[in-house]
């Protein structure tokens, strides 16, 4: 009788929580993970245990520091853990498949910090952040340490001469070669595997899908639209070149080559789905990601550079817009003035 | 099992129904013993007033309250005894109101209507005023007055999708009373004026589909999923139909009855026995032994859970009604009601404790609202105090069915921020 519970309806719930999506995520995240350490070595699992570790750390320390007026330590840490919901492992895993494996050690702590803290936290939190962390983090650092000019993307060791310790190339990657030649450079196999220069987590496009497929037979993600997003963003990608004069035809021989570069993959399955930052009607979702494809393709032509986090952050900013306008028709929705039709 | 085309709503939620449980117990008589509490207002009108003293004699299918206004309705006793006293006790929605205490003596003595002459649509529609039917699936709304509709209707709908889990007094009905439900939906639809007579059935009742059509109804199957069995998506579902916004069924000629209506009908004008008992099932996990009981109105919920084996001690929540849109209850000593369709006794394991975590927008609750509201905006903005932006994103079209709250990962009480939003309206009106 003293345990019974007095609540509302409704009395059943759903088994799943916010943890298990988000751990549903880490783990569609561990295959490209996975090969990007194949591909880059040790150097790599460095990058990743620390953008990891640094970004769950920022969230402990932010929710101790500044957070829970007046408990003691221990009760903070307590509720910390309790209220931990993997969000931030989720970003930190992304960060670190953003990232070169050759950069310094202190860059994945400065973007972990920044995405959590500044990002995330200062926003309140978990859901109120207004552009993807991970996406403003890895923005932060590569427009505040320009890792791209300095340091150059690490090529697979298996690519190398067999000395480990020669693999930084400072080359550019595929993708900025095509969009410079406009020609590809590598072959279609070798950038599905990932064997190609590029950050840890992005060049492999086979292990990304096989993440992306696990999150659609999860239900965590809906397959429309990466697939809305890749595909826009590939025949863009193919007209502008030809209009802006890279290529003297349309040239459908760049589609796969521009859709499996760069961190189209990685941005489209990954970071553009991130719940709180995309519209939450299938109207809005449609607009959202056939612009964000049209900003990739036309962006990315014309500068000659990767531009997928910058687009997805531009578009990020347009969802409390699209939110706001496009608000579905409630079920028997009748015009006001014709009250007395029925609204079919 | 090809020839039914499963028809069904937008949106919705898919779950385990729960409803092997009590699913093949046949419906079992509870006999009536000790106190019984019978509310004078077991349906949406004013209260009844009680003809009765304390002192009274009262038998079996007496009138003990009269109706009052256009919305009123007639309540009989359900045993024999005497009137102890007229007093005011908690009800399942968590109100109070009178009851009348009557002490049962155990005699069997039974009282019935005058047999009715000519059954004809005024003497029907009568009869069924006159035995207090009221709609048996929840809302308690008159029957009588529902089957006047201010606007001409051309099908009658008889709701077999008991689309709540757990609860299955509906199936069992049309199981063991099919040639009844049909004939005393016959007698609805002919006390409407309505040639048109459709059963909605949610196909984990196909036998009783197939039962239903082999008996010349005409049946229409519905996809098993939540919450089919609202008025407005039962509709939708059947024949295509969408009741406007704020509007009511008889706005697109339509009337939808409930299965224990209809059999309530059959047995107000076959039988001449007044509306004073119906079928309940009584489950959950935390029930040791799951039943559909034949219960007296006023029957007080402890005794209905005794005579079930009583709940186990890992019970977390006793509900009324369904899981989904019942009610809670932690006092046992409230009674049943014309329109108590279930009593359960969920374990920790079935029913989530857990407390809010932040939203994380997923849209979930927008893909299952059956609505097309935007719960989560309604959520924000109301606790936000901003009820107007919160009916922008239409916090009052929702029925309160509970399918947001039920698939948010983050646990949000959406439901209890939309009735938050009403009656903060409500209260601004004044």
């Amino acid at each position: 009788m003293e345990k019974l519970v007095y609540s509302a309806s409704p009395h059943i719930k759903a088994p799943r929580t916010t943890k298990h999506i988000m751990i549903d995520v880490c783990i569609a995240l561990l295959p490209a993970t996975i090969v990007g350490i194949v591909f880059f070595g040790f150097d790599a699992l460095l990058v990743m245990a620390i953008s990891v570790l640094s970004a769950v750390l920022a969230e402990f320390l932010y929710k101790v520091c500044f957070m829970k007026k007046g408990k003691s330590f221990k009760e903070k840490l307590k509720e910390s853990c309790t209220e931990f919901d993997y969000t931030s492992l989720v970003t930190g895993m992304l960060i670190g498949m953003n990232m070169p494996s050759k950069v310094n050690w202190y860059i994945p702590i400065l973007a972990s910090f920044f995405a959590i803290i500044i990002v995330k936290m200062l926003f309140g939190g978990t859901g109120k952040n207004i552009v993807n962390p991970a996406i403003a983090g890895r923005i932060f650092v590569f427009l505040s340490f320009g890792i791209v000019a300095a340091n150059g993307f690490a090529e697979p060791i298996v690519n190398g001469s067999g000395d480990f310790m020669n693999t930084v190339t400072a080359g550019a990657t595929p993708l900025a070669t095509m969009l410079m030649t406009g020609t590809s450079s590598v072959s279609n196999l070798d950038l599905f595997l990932g064997n190609v220069a590029g950050t840890i987590g992005e060049t492999s496009a086979l292990a990304l899908l096989v993440g992306g497929i696990y999150l659609v037979i999860r239900k965590v993600i809906d397959f429309k639209w990466p697939l809305i997003y890749i595909a826009v963003t590939g025949v863009a990608s193919v007209l502008t070149m030809a209009i802006i004069g890279k290529t003297s035809t349309v040239d459908f021989g760049l589609f796969l080559p521009s859709i499996l570069s760069g961190g189209l993959m990685l941005g489209a399955i990954f970071m553009a789905t991130d719940y709180t930052t995309t519209p939450n009607t299938t109207l809005g979702n449609i607009i959202y990601f056939v612009a964000l494809g049209l900003i990739t393709a036309i962006l990315r032509c014309n500068n000659g550079t990767e531009v997928v986090s910058f687009a997805i952050m531009l578009m990020n900013l347009t969802v409390p817009l699209i939110d706001k306008y496009i608000v579905p028709k409630p079920f028997g929705y009748v015009k006001p003035q014709k009250t007395k039709k029925e609204g079919n | 099992m090809e020839k039914f085309v499963q028809k069904t709503f937008p949106h919705g939620v898919h779950f385990h129904d729960n409803k092997e449980l009590s699913k093949d117990q046949a419906i079992e008589v509870m006999p009536a013993v000790g106190d019984v509490f019978i509310s004078v207002s077991q349906h949406i009108g004013a209260p009844s007033s009680p003809l009765v003293k304390p002192g009274d004699k009262v038998v079996k299918g007496q009138l003990i309250a009269d109706a009052i206004g256009g919305l009123g309705s007639k309540v009989y006793s359900s045993v024999c005894g005497e009137v102890v006293e007229i007093v005011k006790r908690k009800t399942a929605p968590g109100g109070m109101c009178d009851h009348i205490h009557i002490k049962t003596d155990g005699s069997d003595e039974c009282v019935t209507l005058p047999a009715l002459e000519e059954k004809t649509k005024d003497a029907v529609l009568q009869r069924i005023f006159e035995a207090g039917i009221v709609g048996m699936g929840g809302a308690g709304f008159p029957t009588n007055v529902k089957l006047k509709p201010a606007k001409p209707v051309d099908t009658l709908i008889i709701n077999g999708a008991e689309c709540e889990p757990y609860i299955t007094c509906d199936y069992r009905l049309m199981k063991e009373k099919a040639n009844e439900v049909i004939q005393g939906a016959k007698y609805l639809a002919l006390a409407c004026g309505i040639n048109n007579l459709v059963f909605g059935i949610e196909s984990n009742k196909m036998d009783c589909a197939e039962l239903f059509a082999s008996l010349g109804a005409k049946v229409v199957v519905l996809k098993k999923k939540y919450p089919q069995g609202a008025e407005k998506d039962l509709i939708c579902a059947v024949n295509g139909r969408r009741v406007p916004c704020g509007g009511l069924p008889m706005d697109v000629g339509v009337v939808v009855q409930n299965i224990a209506t209809a059999y309530a009908t059959y047995e107000a004008v076959e039988l001449n026995k007044p509306c004073y008992e119906r079928a309940m099932t009584v489950s959950g996990r935390g029930i040791a032994s799951p039943k559909n009981l034949l219960v007296a109105n006023g029957t007080v919920y402890k005794d209905i859970l005794d005579f079930c084996g009583g709940y186990s001690d890992d019970t977390v929540k006793l509900v009324s009604g369904g899981p989904m849109m019942g009610f809670a209850f932690v006092d046992t000593a409230i009674s049943t009601t014309k329109t108590t369709g279930s009593l359960l006794a969920l374990t920790e394991k079935e029913v989530n404790l857990s407390l809010p975590t932040p939203c994380i927008n997923c849209g979930r609750c927008a893909k299952a609202c059956p609505m097309s509201l935007m719960p989560m905006y309604i959520d924000f903005y109301t606790l936000a105090g901003d009820y107007d932006t919160a009916v922008k994103y239409g916090a009052m079209n929702c029925f309160e069915c509970g399918s947001c709250a039920y698939v948010c990962p983050a646990r949000r009480q959406i439901v209890q921020s939309v009735r938050l939003c009403k009656k903060k309206l409500k209260e601004r009106k004044k």
